[in-house]
């Protein structure tokens, strides 16, 4: 990444209010965030948060205790095909928290740690939506997809075999168990085992050069 | 919620709801590749891990000696997170993945359900007798709780009692010890501390009690296991301790009266044997073996001294009934067998009948018949069954002369047929228990001369062995049919039987398995840790098996009940059956190998 000073001066740079500002500067530590978000439909300018999910990984401990797990009080009209993926009915949000209070409880927990997540674009989008409007500043943080990540190091082993990139495809390569798919916090451990598995794989990668 | 582990399962379904979701929120998720050291022997334990995924060794620090297995829903190590140091090392098999519930948050479990840490007692216990089993140190004995039983009742002094009064009180009372109330608190004096104040020290009988009472007393607390009263005698090389309850002295505990509470048992009815006059005397005796079985195991005796103890009462009842059912001239004519298990001394609850009998002379054989009708009827009255194959003195093919026995036994080992093979395996632990045993000598030498050794004879022998399948999936696990296995088939057989074929190609002339192993361990047959592990494997299987049959003893004869139940063992239990029948697995491949029973 650019450093600050270097950002600073790009068109488009927007500086986050006072309490944020520790998340402009680049992260020096161990630990990565990974996260996960489900939505009213997919759709990156319409879909609707309706609960998100992150945990904080070290080297090989996923610090669930210290997971945030959050259900949003969104009115967003259910959308049959969705809620056959994510099982969240308006009832079960009812006793959610505000979207802006989950925002903002997501940012103090993230920090400036590099955010992990499966297709982290597509949560990207939908979170920088609600933090511009919010507090008009978008995430500042490095991003890692462990998507890429797999594609990246299968292709380096086995450059010939075809890839299943879907969730249940990397969980499958990766043997890790899928846990309680499509809810947020489910998602998120599936995604961080596959995370410390691919850093492993990685760090052996490089070590054999 | 989104743990992937069975919490309604206990421990975890002991504790109230709150403190369940509690757990939930307390858990962290760590993953170890495959060899990755989870902990490092003599190195703090992080928490508390349950395996969610992945199988894990428990060894020593070395990693040589392995302790235990662990899989999906096993937890490791209580004792680690309770003391401040994990004794042996962890290591995953395969990539692992565990949950870890720090040391402070499985404390304070602990602290806050009392379901939840009774759950947790007996484990520890458990799992101290078997460090203990292994290092020899203290027996697993002392399992009892300290109760009224127990105590003593302190005698009390002032503290301005001379040291002369004490010392007469003390005879008096027929006590070594005093509790010494004074104005500072409670303190104690023993007779040795009378003998070094005035023998060795400065003091004389006037000198006051105060001045040399010890003060900082070593305190148990009432209804604690007497194991831990006997670790802090030891720890403070003192013979007795004060009992607390509440915060009272209640009584002392002294170390004699401790270790006689474990043999008062088993000496009331070893001198009701020894004193019986009828047959109706000797029954009631018979009977009440049972309940000592019950109380040696909840006391958590060692499985060999129990064996012992019992296999030598049995044989004891036996003799008993001989002696008083035959008459004086006929206790010489022949010589009573036991069979099988009773003969090996392995025999802990009554199984079946296993006997035989072989006679002297030809003519007296119509005359020794109705005595030996007699004593079945007696053995079936202290309630051992009859045999269902028929393995009984009752039975003709089981009672010959010395010649007959020895031409029998030469057909069996020449028919190689299956059931000449079992016959000659249930002779081979034949043990003779009454009458003239000199008659035993020379039938035994019909199996045990050199020549017969050929490896093919010990072959065949073995083979059998092998006939049932050690129950472990192809992962390691315990393949289990319906939550059950089936011990004998799965683990005691293979041993048993693999043990009897070695000992019999090498000449060894003991019956007992764990013997047979010593002698094979002596001879370099069998290399030191092949022979530790079967011996613990042996154990292992036979104590998991009595306690599932001391639960049922409603139904008749749960002695015969082969099953064991899954479910209603203890995790800690559970993974040291798999380890168990793991190395039972590996045994049976050291008879193959040692045999060549590829091609069988």
């Amino acid at each position: 990444m650019l450093p600050l000073w270097v950002r600073r001066h790009l068109p488009g740079f927007q500086a986050p209010p006072e309490r944020w500002q520790h998340m402009m500067h680049s992260y020096h530590g161990d630990e990565v965030v990974v996260l996960d978000c489900e939505t009213s439909r997919f759709d990156k300018k319409q879909g609707e948060l309706l609960s998100v999910a992150a945990v904080i990984v070290k080297g090989k401990h996923i610090m669930l205790s210290k997971a945030l797990d959050l259900t949003i009080r969104s009115a967003a009209v259910t959308d049959a095909q969705a809620v056959k993926v994510h099982f969240l009915r308006q009832e079960d949000r009812l006793h959610g928290v505000s979207t802006a209070e989950a925002i903002e409880r997501l940012l103090d927990f993230i920090g400036n740690r590099p955010i992990c997540g499966f297709y982290i674009e597509y949560d990207r989008a939908i979170l920088n939506r609600y933090i511009q409007e919010l507090y008009q500043f978008q995430l500042y943080n490095r991003f890692i997809d462990v998507s890429e990540l797999y594609a990246r190091l299968s292709r380096k082993k086995h450059p010939e075999s075809e890839l299943d990139l879907t969730f249940e495809g990397l969980a499958a390569g990766l043997d890790v168990p899928i846990i309680d798919r499509h809810t947020a916090l489910g998602d998120v451990i599936s995604t961080a085992l596959m995370y410390v598995k691919l850093s492993e794989f990685g760090l052996k990668e490089i070590a054999h050069g | 919620m989104t743990i992937q582990i069975d919490l309604s399962q206990p421990p975890f379904s002991l504790l109230s709801n709150d403190l369940l979701s509690w757990l939930t929120q307390r858990l962290d998720l760590v993953f170890f590749p495959a060899g990755a050291e989870i902990i490092a022997a003599g190195s703090e334990s992080p928490g508390l891990f349950i395996v969610y995924k992945g199988v894990v060794e428990e060894t020593d620090a070395s990693g040589e000696r392995v302790y235990a297995q662990y899989a999906h829903e096993d937890l490791f190590d209580v004792r680690a997170v309770l003391e401040s140091t994990c004794k042996h090392r962890y290591v995953a098999l395969q990539e692992t993945l565990c949950y870890l519930l720090k040391a402070a948050d499985f404390i304070r479990l602990l602290d806050q359900s009392t379901d939840f840490s009774v759950y947790f007692r007996p484990d520890l216990a458990a799992k101290q007798s078997l460090i203990d089993e292994k290092e020899g140190s203290v027996a697993e004995f002392i399992l009892a709780r300290i109760d009224e039983e127990t105590l003593r009742p302190p005698l009390y002094v002032t503290g301005q009692t001379n040291l002369k009064r004490v010392a007469q009180l003390m005879d008096e009372r027929n006590s070594d010890v005093v509790l010494v109330r004074t104005a500072r608190g409670v303190g104690i004096v023993t007779g040795t501390d009378l003998l070094k104040a005035t023998l060795l020290g400065d003091f004389t009988k006037q000198s006051k009690v105060s001045e040399i009472g010890q003060f900082e007393l070593i305190t148990v607390e009432y209804g604690d296991f007497l194991f831990n009263a006997l670790l802090k005698m030891t720890q403070h090389h003192i013979e007795r301790v004060v009992v607390m309850r509440d915060g009272d002295i209640v009584g002392l505990l002294e170390l004699t009266d401790m270790l006689s509470v474990f043999s008062t048992h088993s000496h009331v009815i070893a001198m009701r044997i020894e004193q019986a006059k009828t047959l109706d005397d000797l029954t009631i005796a018979a009977q009440r073996l049972q309940s000592l079985i019950e109380t040696l195991s909840e006391q958590g005796v060692k499985m060999q001294a129990m064996m012992e103890l019992i296999t030598r009462l049995n044989r004891r009842v036996m003799q008993r009934a001989f002696e008083l059912i035959f008459p004086k001239r006929l206790q010489q004519s022949c010589c009573i067998l036991v069979l099988g298990s009773e003969g090996r001394g392995e025999q802990i609850l009554k199984t079946d009948q296993d006997n035989a009998v072989i006679y002297k002379h030809e003519h007296e054989l119509e005359a020794i018949r109705p005595f030996l009708q007699q004593l079945h009827q007696a053995l079936l009255s202290f309630g051992y069954p009859p045999c269902p194959g028929g393995v009984m003195f009752t039975n003709d093919a089981w009672i010959h002369s010395v010649e007959g026995w020895q031409q029998k036994i030469q057909r069996w080992l020449t028919a190689g047929t299956p059931d000449a093979m079992m016959n000659m395996a249930i002779m081979m632990d034949a043990e003779p228990v009454s009458g003239d045993a000199e008659l035993f000598l020379p039938v035994k030498h019909a199996w045990q001369r050199p020549e017969l050794r050929s490896s093919m004879t010990s072959a065949w022998f073995a083979k059998s062995a092998l006939q049932f399948n050690t129950p472990l999936t192809f992962l390691g696990k315990i393949r289990e049919e319906h939550g059950h296995i089936d011990i004998k088939k799965g683990g005691i057989f293979p041993i048993v039987h693999g043990v009897r074929t070695l000992a019999f190609e090498f000449g060894i002339d003991d019956c007992n398995t764990l013997k047979r192993l010593q002698h094979l361990q002596a001879l370099n047959v069998l290399h030191d840790e092949v022979v530790q592990g079967l011996t613990d494997a042996l154990l292992l299987f036979l104590r998991i098996r009595l306690r599932q049959q001391l639960q049922q003893s409603a139904v008749d004869n749960p002695g015969l009940n082969q099953q064991l139940s899954l479910a209603s063992m203890r995790s800690v239990d559970r993974s040291l059956l798999r380890h168990a029948l793991h190395r039972v697995k590996k045994f049976k491949q050291l008879l193959i190998n040692h045999y060549h029973l590829e091609n069988f």
